[in-house]
């Protein structure tokens, strides 16, 4: 293979390309969405709940563990094939980093902030919203991110189970023994990776209270 | 202001931590829980803003039972400054004062200048201290924002746990005497918790030495110090340290008590007598020997009789009136300054109906300090 012809590759199939990366954005980003909106409140609710802790972080976790190629498979006598069942499976993906990072960001506020708080007459609500969500908010963008990164890979996956998505490129590539057609799906999946990777990482660093100095990666 | 009547508390349904205690705090008083380690101290003072709930027992604030209002209403009337401080790590100072203000919907100029009022209170120019976030100011600063931060609605009283305890002995004392000064401008009632007697004495208007969740002396320092309850109290307060505390001790503390006075009837050989078998210079005269104190009538010295010759003589009409006394509750400097004004070298001390009690020698000083630094050794 050479340089010239991969070029000439990607210009030649660039609306498709552009189409392709556009809807891998497109699954990814709607499956993270989700798992925020489901994932944050859980995460809340067992900082505050110690019963709720362990099940809930199991079951997380056992779908961290399925290998993703298994959980795509075990998907599909369920939701059938396409993007409903593949965003479905990277929201559940995307799941255990965003509980679990809300939920040791959450636990993990000084025990005396919360008492001082309490002490001086905030509700409940108001140290959930004015003091522990602000304070864990780095430590939960750092999930998000981690499980977005993650999904951008994973997604290439979902392309089997038809979800679309640079995947698409990559698997055609492979079939037809086609390297150029493999590296124009990869390429852009490695950069849509490390690029989504660094502005989360900015959005981490802005929303990180100007009063905290340093700060742990508590993620995993 | 605040009572505490019959109150219990436990945690796990089993071990009263907290065991009928009773408390009676004052408008305006500084109040001082002290005892040792795990003996309920924190546990009474969360009680209070309902932290903790009671077992068992009522709690009046103003008279009125406090759970009528709700807990979120009593906290914010009371200030609460916790040991850890607290502060939140994410706000400036100014924005951590103004917390509850602002959820009590003060406007932002309000806010300000209330923040801006406090910082000064505790000592700290508000230029350049409320932009600041509690990292960037040291362990000291930051229990200064902290008692400005319960200070913020001006709630009348503050509940204080060891506020001082992390300190290093100069900034604790300087923080002391501020809120000493703070108590006096604001007229606040404090309930404030420590381990530490010294400080106990300094500030407290009383003090409550607590063991085992129960209170086993409730009282001023200087009852505490004078009259311990028991040998917990004794021990707890460490045995020489009233000798230790000078502005704590009075005339009657320090006095001889056996005190050898002789009738105005008397003649001068028979008071030449008594004053060789005790060894005395001078001895006072009184109106007659009992064993009830009487008013001092004047002194004789050995001089005096010995230049007097008739035998007859009543002491009355030849002992030396001129002569200063003390009431029995001077305070010791004041003491100190009469008998070195005066040059005095013995001086009577007399009980409130003016009768003669006890006597302040300069052996009396002397034996003062022996105690003090036998106590300082102890220690
Ligand atoms: N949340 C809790 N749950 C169970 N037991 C507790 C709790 N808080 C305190 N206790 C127990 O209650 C007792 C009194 O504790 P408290 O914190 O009031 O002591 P303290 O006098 O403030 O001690 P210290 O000087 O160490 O702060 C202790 O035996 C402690 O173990
Ligand atoms: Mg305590």
């Amino acid at each position: 293979m050479n340089d010239v012809n991969f070029f000439q590759f990607v210009a030649s199939r660039s609306d498709e390309l552009i189409g392709l990366t556009i809807q891998h954005i497109q699954i990814t980003g709607l499956a993270v969405i989700l798992a925020i909106f489901l994932g944050v409140p859980v995460g809340i609710l067992i900082s505050k709940n110690k019963n709720m802790r362990s099940p809930v972080l199991g079951i997380a976790n056992i779908f961290q563990t399925i290998p993703s190629l298994a959980l795509f498979g075990l998907i599909i006598p369920l939701l059938g094939t396409g993007y409903v069942p593949s965003v479905f499976v990277l929201f559940l993906y995307a799941l255990l980093p965003i509980i679990k990072n809300t939920f040791i960001g959450i636990n993990s506020v000084g025990e005396a902030i919360i008492d001082a708080g309490r002490g001086m007459g905030m509700t409940s609500k108001q140290i959930l919203t004015k003091v522990e969500i602000p304070l864990a908010l780095p430590v939960i963008m750092g999930g998000i991110r981690i499980s977005t990164v993650i999904n951008i890979g994973t997604a290439t996956i979902a392309a089997l189970i038809g979800a679309g998505g640079l995947g698409e490129m990559i698997f055609k590539g492979i079939s037809m023994a086609s390297n150029n057609m493999v590296l124009a799906g990869a390429i852009p999946t490695a950069l849509l990776a490390i690029s989504i990777d660094k502005i989360l990482g900015i959005f981490e660093t802005k929303l990180t209270p100007k009063g905290i100095t340093s700060q742990k990666d508590t993620a995993k | 202001m605040i009572e505490l009547v019959n109150i219990s508390k436990s945690y796990d349904g089993k071990i009263n931590v907290i065991e009928n205690l009773n408390l009676h705090i004052n408008k305006g008083e500084i109040v001082v829980l002290i005892g040792e380690s795990g003996c309920g101290k924190t546990t009474t003072l969360r009680m209070i803003n309902r932290l903790n709930e009671p077992t068992g027992g009522t709690i009046l604030i103003n008279g009125e039972d406090y759970t009528k209002i709700s807990k979120i209403e009593l906290r914010r009337q009371l200030g609460y400054v916790i040991q850890k401080v607290g502060l939140m790590p994410h706000l400036t100072v100014g924005k951590n004062i103004e917390i509850i203000p602002e959820l009590k919907g003060w406007d932002k100029q309000k806010r300000k200048e209330r923040a801006y009022e406090l910082l000064d209170v505790v000592d700290l120019p508000p230029e350049e201290y409320y932009d600041r976030f509690p990292h960037e100011l040291s362990g000291g600063q930051q229990q200064r924002i902290g008692v400005a931060r319960a200070l913020a609605v001006n709630p009348d009283i503050i509940l204080m746990d060891e506020p001082f305890s992390a300190l290093d002995p100069v900034t604790r004392e300087q923080l002391q005497k501020e809120l000493l000064k703070l108590q006096d401008e604001l007229g606040k009632t404090i309930v404030f918790v420590t381990h530490d007697m010294d400080e106990a004495l300094k500030i407290g208007d009383r003090i409550a030495v607590m063991k085992d969740g129960k209170i086993l002396q409730y009282d001023t320092p200087e009852g505490i110090l004078k009259n311990p309850a028991n040998d917990f109290v004794e021990y707890f307060v460490g045995k020489n340290r009233l000798w230790k505390t000078p502005e704590m001790l009075r005339a009657e503390d320090i006095m001889h008590k056996s005190l050898v006075t002789v009738g105005q009837k008397r003649s001068p050989a028979q008071v030449i007598e008594v004053m060789k078998e005790k060894d005395l210079e001078r001895i006072f005269i009184v109106e007659t020997e009992t064993s009830k104190p009487q008013p001092p009538i004047g002194f004789i010295t050995r001089a005096i009789l010995r230049e007097q010759g008739d035998k007859n003589v009543k002491m009355s009409s030849i002992c030396n009136k001129n002569f200063v006394a003390i009431q029995h509750d001077a305070k010791m400097t004041d003491v100190l300054k009469i008998m070195e004004d005066r040059d005095a070298r013995h001086l009577p001390v007399l009980d409130d109906d003016g009768n003669l009690i006890g006597m302040i020698t300069t052996a009396s000083i002397l034996n003062l300090i022996t105690k003090a630094v036998a106590g300082e050794e102890e220690s």
